[in-house]
């Protein structure tokens, strides 16, 4: 006869077979162990970087942090585009991310999107002028991290550009650079250079390494002449006369009889043999490029040379900017305070500064370290010149650039713009100034149209509501 | 005591369990959620606000989105008629009888599918690269050298006087660049499904048809052709749906752009731009929503037509 208790348990092997009842009950067991096991975050700082070379400089300081307070930063080398995904990702769900977070500038434009108080990073402006930082950083190197009057990040460098020119090349020819003060200088002085050795009728040297194609270098020029894409109040300007009159001065240098321009690829090994074997003359080069060329194509040390750039007009801006990165504190951080403590001493300290310039090339934004010694030393690669005060003295002179969430979209616009005009002009041989200005204004009100159909959908830079 | 068929049920649906969680919450909601977001308008994170149709109407007058819809629909013709054809062709000629080393030439041409499309990708932009790129090196030295200047045909001295070296492949023919490397990677890929569909006709029915007087066209006709159908009917819908959904490749290709002038920007790229690139979460919901109508009416226009065919 069988008990209460038998025939309960015979139900309950009834309604499952004894191995689905192991595989419920370890479903159920495992669920609740990591419903229960506490989430382990690391003690002291995380920070989230997309710069091995900068995490490596970052060493000493994450040190003497430690020392000093007692706690550890982590350091996360993360590639740009799963950084910018993962930060966005937190920010968009309200989950924590790091508490500090060094981004590139194409990163931050859609974290710049929506209201202000909805940013995911700490608004840094108070705190900056309060500790009396505007005056001892570089003011444009603000620019790209502030949106409608307010700074989200601390700027970590600079990034002036100069033209790097083969010395051993142009010095052989006998030709002395200091004469050259604009484009039209610089063209009418090396064209001599541009020779067609094998007698294809091509030559196998030209003169500057741009092309309508190069999306940076676009930029660089459009800045570097007075050019812009978006105001300081957020508007789009693609379209501008002095940007119609600019591009289509840049493009005519790609084009026709005038062509004294090369497309040299900066990025890929082709492109690099191309640069060592003279292929340009010169290059449009950021302080960031010094150490990559260093690195990358030792081969070329005591033949290369930095100067000015070349200006649009007599009197005119002889230097431009590329690139850049600031270190931002989401608001998810567990310690806010000690955040901001770390990333300031560890962007105003001269070591850094010191170790920026050693190992990249690239110099502060921190205006009170430009008279360290170590920038006057002289660079064997750049034949013994003193990079590192080329650059300063052109620092304080580098075009501001207002952040946008849609200065990707509206680089990429001016990219269509240039590659259209170019293939129109090569199909109807146009090639001056005068003959492309048509042609880059219609490209370049189209291009603002587009951008700003995209912007006009968002009510906190249309103002629509 | 023995077991009845509920008890079957339920251990049936505990085994299903683990995927339908997962299914529910990496699929379903998401899907939910993205068919919310496409009626919100976002912009950054924590704001967002209904607007009902307003972002499918700005697709609908959206260029950028005719034209990621016109290069994507371009890419996926060009799947669609060179690369299965060709797929099938390759199949039929391993499948000729007592061809020797079938085995060998199948994992030739499928060799290309072992390999990463990130990696395809890199390859593929060094070898159409101008100046350095093997491609150009080639014409340059083959068609640059052969050709005659002088020639009496206008076509040979144009082609005569192209800088070859320096030619713009991934500037002036990005869709065709795509459509060739996808060709590459995908043509051995399908040919196995060909070939194995092949493989299983009857070939008492060919042998009956050459009987009766059938040559081979009309045999390729009215027998390989309906004995295929099914296996074709899920590779032409499988190449649908990878061509609508085209990314990596024109992703990576083209550095993170839609190409000179968008010439390489596909339906997904867009919405990458759109979500990630400008922080529009509800206009890249909307774009996805459009895609996922176009496979679905795809997928039902296809499922029409067979089921017509086998009427």
């Amino acid at each position: 006869m069988s008990t209460s208790r038998d025939r309960i348990g015979a139900l309950w092997m009834s309604a499952l077979s004894p191995g689905a009842w192991i595989i419920a009950l370890l479903a159920v067991v495992s669920g609740v162990v990591v419903l229960v096991m506490p989430v382990r975050r690391s003690p002291g700082l995380e920070l989230w970087m997309f710069s091995p070379e900068h995490a490596s400089m970052y060493k000493p300081a994450t040190q003497a942090w430690k020392e000093q307070t007692g706690q550890p930063v982590n350091i996360s080398v993360i590639g740009i585009p799963a950084l910018s995904r993962r930060v966005m990702g937190g920010f968009f769900a309200g989950v924590e991310t790091s508490d500090l977070v060094e981004c590139e500038r194409q990163m931050v434009g859609p974290m710049f999107a929506g209201p202000l108080e909805s940013v995911g990073f700490v608004d840094l402006t108070d705190r900056i002028e309060a500790e009396g930082l505007m005056g001892r950083i570089n003011p444009p190197s603000f620019t790209p991290w502030t949106t409608r009057g307010r700074i989200f990040g601390l700027p970590h460098d600079v990034h002036p550009v100069l033209l790097a020119y083969r010395s051993d090349i142009i010095e052989a020819a006998g030709i002395d650079v200091s004469q050259i003060e604009t484009w039209a200088d610089f063209e009418r002085v090396l064209r001599p250079l541009m020779t067609d050795k094998n007698g294809d009728g091509q030559p196998d040297r030209y003169l500057l390494s741009f092309w309508e194609t190069h999306l940076d270098s676009l930029e660089v020029l459009l800045l570097q002449g007075g050019g812009a894409m978006f105001t300081m109040d957020g508007e789009c300007v693609l379209g501008s006369e002095r940007n119609a009159e600019l591009l289509a001065e840049v493009l005519s240098w790609c084009l026709g009889e005038r062509r004294f321009c090369a497309d040299i690829n900066e990025w890929t090994n082709a492109g690099h043999a191309q640069t060592i074997e003279g292929y340009a003359l010169a290059f449009l080069m950021p302080d960031w490029m010094c150490g990559i060329w260093m690195e990358q194509m030792p081969q070329l040390s005591g033949k290369v040379k930095l100067m000015p750039m070349p200006a649009f007009e007599p009197g005119g801006l002889r230097t431009s900017v590329r690139g850049g990165s600031m270190m931002g504190i989401p608001k998810t951080s567990e310690d806010v305070e000690a955040a901001w403590s770390f990333a300031r001493d560890l962007y105003l300290s001269p070591e850094l500064s010191r170790r920026l310039f050693e190992t990249n090339g690239i110099i502060t934004p921190v205006k009170e370290h430009w008279s360290l010694p170590f920038f006057d030393e002289p660079q064997a690669f750049f034949s013994g010149q003193a990079t590192g005060r080329l650059f300063i003295e052109q620092a304080p002179n580098v075009p501001a650039r207002p952040a946008s969430p849609y200065y990707r979209t509206a680089l990429l616009r001016l990219q269509d713009a240039a590659v259209g005009v170019a293939e129109k002009a090569r199909s109807t041989g146009k090639s001056t100034p005068e003959e492309l200005l048509p042609l880059t204004r219609e490209a370049l009100e189209q291009a603002q149209a587009s951008v700003e159909r995209q912007m006009e959908r968002n009510v906190f830079i249309s103002g629509g509501e | 005591m023995a077991r009845g068929p509920a008890s079957a049920n339920r251990t049936a649906y505990l085994f299903l369990a683990p995927f339908l969680v997962l299914f529910a919450v990496f699929t379903v909601y998401p899907l939910i959620l993205s068919a919310v977001l496409a009626v919100q308008q976002t912009h950054g994170p924590g704001f967002a606000r209904f607007v009902g149709m307003d972002n499918f109407v700005a697709l609908a007058a959206d260029p950028l989105f005719h034209k990621a819809v016109r290069n994507t629909i371009v890419y996926t013709l060009g799947s669609m008629f060179i690369q299965l054809p060709l797929a099938l062709g390759l199949a039929m000629l391993l499948n000729q009888p007592g061809l020797k080393g079938r085995g060998f030439y199948r994992l030739i041409f499928f060799s290309p599918q072992l390999m990463g499309l990130v990696f395809v990708a890199m390859l593929a932009a060094l070898i159409f690269e101008k100046r350095s790129g093997l491609l150009n090196q080639a014409l340059q030295g083959l068609v640059g050298g052969v050709l005659d200047p002088e020639s009496a045909f206008p076509w040979v001295r144009v082609l005569h006087d192209v800088v070859w070296l320096d030619f713009p492949w991934l500037q002036t023919f990005v869709m065709p660049m795509l459509i060739l490397i996808s060709l590459w990677m995908y043509v051995g890929y399908n040919m196995v499904y060909f070939l194995a569909a092949l493989q299983n006709i009857d070939k008492s029915l060919v042998e009956a048809c050459a009987v009766d007087g059938a040559g081979p066209a009309l045999r390729f006709w009215h027998v390989t052709i309906p004995s295929i159908r099914p296996v074709a009917s899920f590779v032409v819908l499988l190449s649908l749906i990878g061509s609508l959904q085209l990314f990596e490749l024109p992703y990576i290709l083209l550095d993170q752009t839609g190409g000179p002038q968008n010439r390489g920007l596909t339906i997904v790229m867009y919405l990458y731009q759109s979500g990630f690139e400008t922080g529009d979460l509800g206009y890249a919901s909307a774009i996805g929503w459009v895609l996922a109508l176009m496979l679905v009416a795809l997928a039902l226009g296809q499922i029409f037509l067979m089921r017509r065919e086998e009427r």
